[in-house]
C-alpha cells in the first residue's frame, strides 16, 4: 500500500481510528469482566464519586457507576450511531452526485440547490425538534434524521471530483465501446472514485456524531443508548463540572475528538495523494 | 453593467427566497403530520411531569387549541401561519409563557445572539485568513509544521465540547471567568465603560470556544489556498520581476483567496450556527440558543417553530449578503 508511505498522516489516522474501533468491538467482553456480569450503566454499583484507583482507573460517577465502563460503552454506541447514520448519508450522497456529476445540465442544477439548501440551513435545531417530538427514536430513526441532513455534506466533497472523473480517457473509451450510463457509472466511475468515497465518508461519520453528541448532551434522543453524548450529558446533570470531576467529563470528550481527529487526518492524507495539482505543487 | 449586478442580485434574491419558503414550507408539515398537537403533547408531558391526578378538562384544551389556530385541518393551519408571520411578524403565542407572544422573546433574545456570533465569526476569520497565509507562506519552517498539526487537531473539536472544557477549567476550577450570563446582576446598563467591560468579560469564554476552533480550521483552508495559488505561473512571474514580498502576499496571494474564503464562509454559517445553540446553552447566555434549549425542555412548540424559522431566515439573509459582495471580490464576476 503505497499511501501509507506517501502520508503519514493518513497512517496516523488509520491507526488511530482502527484502535478505537477495536476497543469498541471488544467492549462487551471487557465490560462483562470488569462489572461481574453488570450493566456499564448500572445506577449504584459502587461507591460514588470515588477517586480513580487500580478497580477503577477514572473512578467513580456520582451515581455510582465505573466510569470506564461507561466510556467504553458510550464509545461503542457514538461510533455505531456515527457509522449507520455516516453510512446511509454516503450512499445517498454517492449515488446522487454520481448522477448529478455525470449528467449534468438540469439534474445537476437541481441536486445542487438541494444540497446547498441543506448545507445552508442550520439544521440542528430542526433535527432537535424532530427527536424531541416524533416518539420512541431508536437507532435506525436517529440515524436516518441524522443522514437525511448530513448527505449534502458528503456529496459536496465529491461532486467536483466526479466531474473530472468524467473527462478521463477510459470513461470515453468505454463510451465508444458502447456501454451504457449505468455500467459507466458503476463499472468505470466508481472503482476510481473509492478514495472520494471514503472522504465523503468520513465528513458523514464526523458530522452525524457531532450532530449526534450535540443531542444527547442536552438530553434529547433514546435513553437506551448511552452514546459518550449522553455520557457528557449524565456528567453535567450530576454536577460534574463543578466538582472537578476531571475524568468523567474530559476523557468522553478526548476520544471524541480522536475521533473525530483521525477522520480528518484520513482524509488530509487521502487529499494530498490522490489529489494530483496539490501533490504536484506542495511535494508532500 | 449595473443592471447586470442588479439582474445577479434579483437573481440571488429569488433562490433565497425561494429556499426559505421550501424549507419553512417541509419543516411546518413535517411538524405538522407528528401525530400529536402540540397543546396535548405540552398537556400530557405537564401530567406526566407534575403527577396530576385529575385530567386537565377538555374545555381548557380546546380554548387553547382554538387560541394556537390548532382547530383548523393541516392547509388552513399553514396558510393562517404563513398570513401571521409576513404581515405581522407573528409566531403566535408562547405556551410557557401566555399569553407574550413569541415574536418578543425572540426579539429580546436576537440582539446578544447576532452581537456575539458576528463578532466571534469576524475575529476567526480575520485571524484564521492571516495565519493561513503566513503558514502557507513560510510552510518550510519548524513553526509553521508545528501550527499546521495543532491546527489539524484544534479545528476538529465541536466548539461545543471546548466550551464545556473551557467552563470547567476556567469558570470552576480557576474562577477566573463568569459561569455564564451575559452580564453582572447588580451593574447598571447602559452606555458606560464598566457595563461595556463587563459585557466583554461574560462573552470571553463562550467567544473563544467559537473562536479557537474556526480561527484554525479557517486556517488550514487558507494555508491549502494559498499554497495552490503559490504553483501559480503568475506568482512565479512577479518573483522573476523582483517584486517585494509584500506587493506578492497583498495583491496576488490574498486577492486571490478572498473569493474562496468568503464562499467557505456563507456555506459554514450554519454549521456554526448549529453549534452555537449549545454554547449559549452551556454559558447561560441570554440569546436565542439559550430560548430555545428552554423551549425544547418545556415543549413550548411556537418557540421552537419560531426561532427555526428566524435562524433559518437568518442565515439565509446573511449568506445572501454575502454572496451581494463577491463582485465586490473578485471583478470576473460582475460580467
Amino acid at each position: 500500500m503505497r499511501i501509507f508511505k506517501d502520508s503519514p498522516k493518513f497512517t496516523v489516522g488509520i491507526i488511530i481510528i482502527l484502535l478505537l474501533i477495536i476497543i469498541a468491538l471488544l467492549e462487551p467482553k471487557v465490560n462483562v469482566y470488569r462489572l461481574n456480569g453488570h450493566s456499564s450503566t448500572e445506577i449504584g454499583l459502587y461507591e460514588t464519586s470515588l477517586p480513580p484507583s487500580r478497580d477503577h482507573p477514572f473512578g467513580t460517577d456520582p451515581y455510582g457507576r465505573d466510569v470506564l465502563s461507561l466510556i467504553l460503552t458510550g464509545l461503542k454506541y457514538s461510533l455505531l450511531v456515527g457509522f449507520t447514520a455516516g453510512s446511509l448519508a454516503t450512499i445517498v450522497a454517492v449515488v446522487l452526485a454520481t448522477l448529478a456529476g455525470y449528467k449534468g445540465g438540469s439534474i445537476d442544477a437541481f441536486i445542487t440547490t438541494v444540497s446547498n439548501a441543506i448545507l445552508v440551513i442550520p439544521s440542528w435545531p430542526i433535527v432537535a425538534i424532530i427527536v424531541l417530538f416524533v416518539d420512541k427514536v431508536n437507532l435506525l430513526y436517529l440515524s436516518l434524521i441524522l443522514a437525511f441532513f448530513s448527505w449534502a455534506g458528503s456529496s459536496r466533497q465529491m461532486k467536483p471530483q466526479i466531474a473530472s472523473l468524467k473527462e478521463r480517457p477510459y470513461v470515453e473509451l468505454a463510451k465508444v465501446t458502447g456501454f451504457s450510463d449505468l455500467e459507466i457509472m458503476f463499472k468505470e466511475i466508481l472503482p476510481n472514485f473509492l478514495p472520494y468515497i471514503f472522504v465523503g465518508f468520513s465528513y458523514a461519520v464526523t458530522g452525524t456524531m457531532m450532530a449526534e453528541t450535540a443531542l444527547r448532551l442536552v438530553g434529547l434522543g433514546p435513553a437506551d443508548i448511552p452514546s459518550l453524548g449522553q455520557v457528557l450529558n449524565w456528567a453535567l446533570y450530576s454536577g460534574a463540572l463543578a466538582q472537578g470531576h476531571y475524568f468523567l467529563t474530559l476523557v468522553p470528550i478526548v476520544v471524541l475528538v480522536l475521533v473525530f481527529v483521525s477522520m480528518n487526518l484520513i482524509n488530509v492524507g487521502l487529499d494530498e495523494v490522490y489529489n494530483p495539482r496539490l501533490k504536484k505543487i506542495t511535494g508532500v | 453593467m449595473r443592471s447586470r449586478l442588479a439582474s445577479y442580485a434579483i437573481r440571488r434574491f429569488f433562490l433565497y427566497l425561494l429556499i426559505f419558503f421550501i424549507s419553512l414550507t417541509v419543516f411546518f408539515f413535517f411538524l405538522n403530520l407528528v401525530p400529536g398537537d402540540p397543546v396535548t403533547r405540552y398537556v400530557q408531558e405537564l401530567e406526566a411531569r407534575y403527577g396530576l391526578t385529575t385530567p386537565i378538562s377538555e374545555e381548557i384544551i380546546r380554548e387553547y387549541k382554538e387560541a394556537f389556530g390548532l382547530d383548523k385541518d393541516l392547509f388552513g393551519r399553514y396558510t393562517s401561519y404563513l398570513k401571521r408571520l409576513i404581515f405581522e411578524f407573528d409566531f403566535g403565542p408562547s405556551f410557557v409563557a401566555f399569553p407574550t407572544p413569541v415574536s418578543e422573546l425572540i426579539i429580546d433574545a436576537l440582539p446578544w445572539s447576532i452581537g456575539l456570533l458576528g463578532v466571534s465569526i469576524i475575529i476567526s476569520w480575520v485571524l484564521g485568513i492571516l495565519f493561513g497565509t503566513i503558514l502557507g507562506w513560510r510552510r518550510e519552517s519548524k513553526v509553521a509544521s508545528f501550527s499546521l498539526v495543532l491546527g489539524l487537531i484544534l479545528s476538529q473539536i465541536p466548539p461545543y465540547l471546548l466550551a464545556l472544557v473551557l467552563v470547567m477549567v476556567f469558570s470552576f476550577a480557576l474562577g477566573i471567568f463568569p459561569m455564564g450570563g451575559a452580564y453582572s446582576p447588580l451593574i447598571e446598563q447602559g452606555f458606560n465603560l464598566r457595563y461595556i467591560i463587563d459585557l466583554i468579560y461574560h462573552a470571553f469564554l463562550p467567544a473563544m470556544s467559537l473562536i479557537l476552533v474556526y480561527t484554525f480550521g479557517t486556517m488550514i483552508s487558507q494555508r491549502a489556498l494559498v499554497i495552490n495559488i503559490l504553483g501559480e505561473d503568475y506568482i512565479k512571474l512577479a518573483e522573476a520581476k523582483g517584486l517585494e514580498n509584500n506587493r506578492i502576499i497583498k495583491r496576488y496571494i490574498l486577492r486571490n483567496t478572498l473569493l474562496p474564503q468568503t464562499t467557505g464562509l456563507a456555506l459554514s454559517l450554519g454549521f456554526i450556527v448549529n453549534g452555537f445553540f449549545l454554547i449559549e446553552w452551556i454559558f447561560n447566555y441570554p440569546g436565542i440558543g439559550r430560548l430555545f434549549m428552554t423551549a425544547i425542555r418545556q415543549m413550548d412548540y411556537n418557540v421552537l417553530m419560531g426561532i427555526t424559522v428566524i435562524t433559518m431566515f437568518g442565515v439565509l439573509a446573511a449568506n445572501f449578503i454575502i454572496e451581494l459582495l463577491y463582485p465586490l471580490i473578485d471583478p470576473r464576476i460582475r460580467r
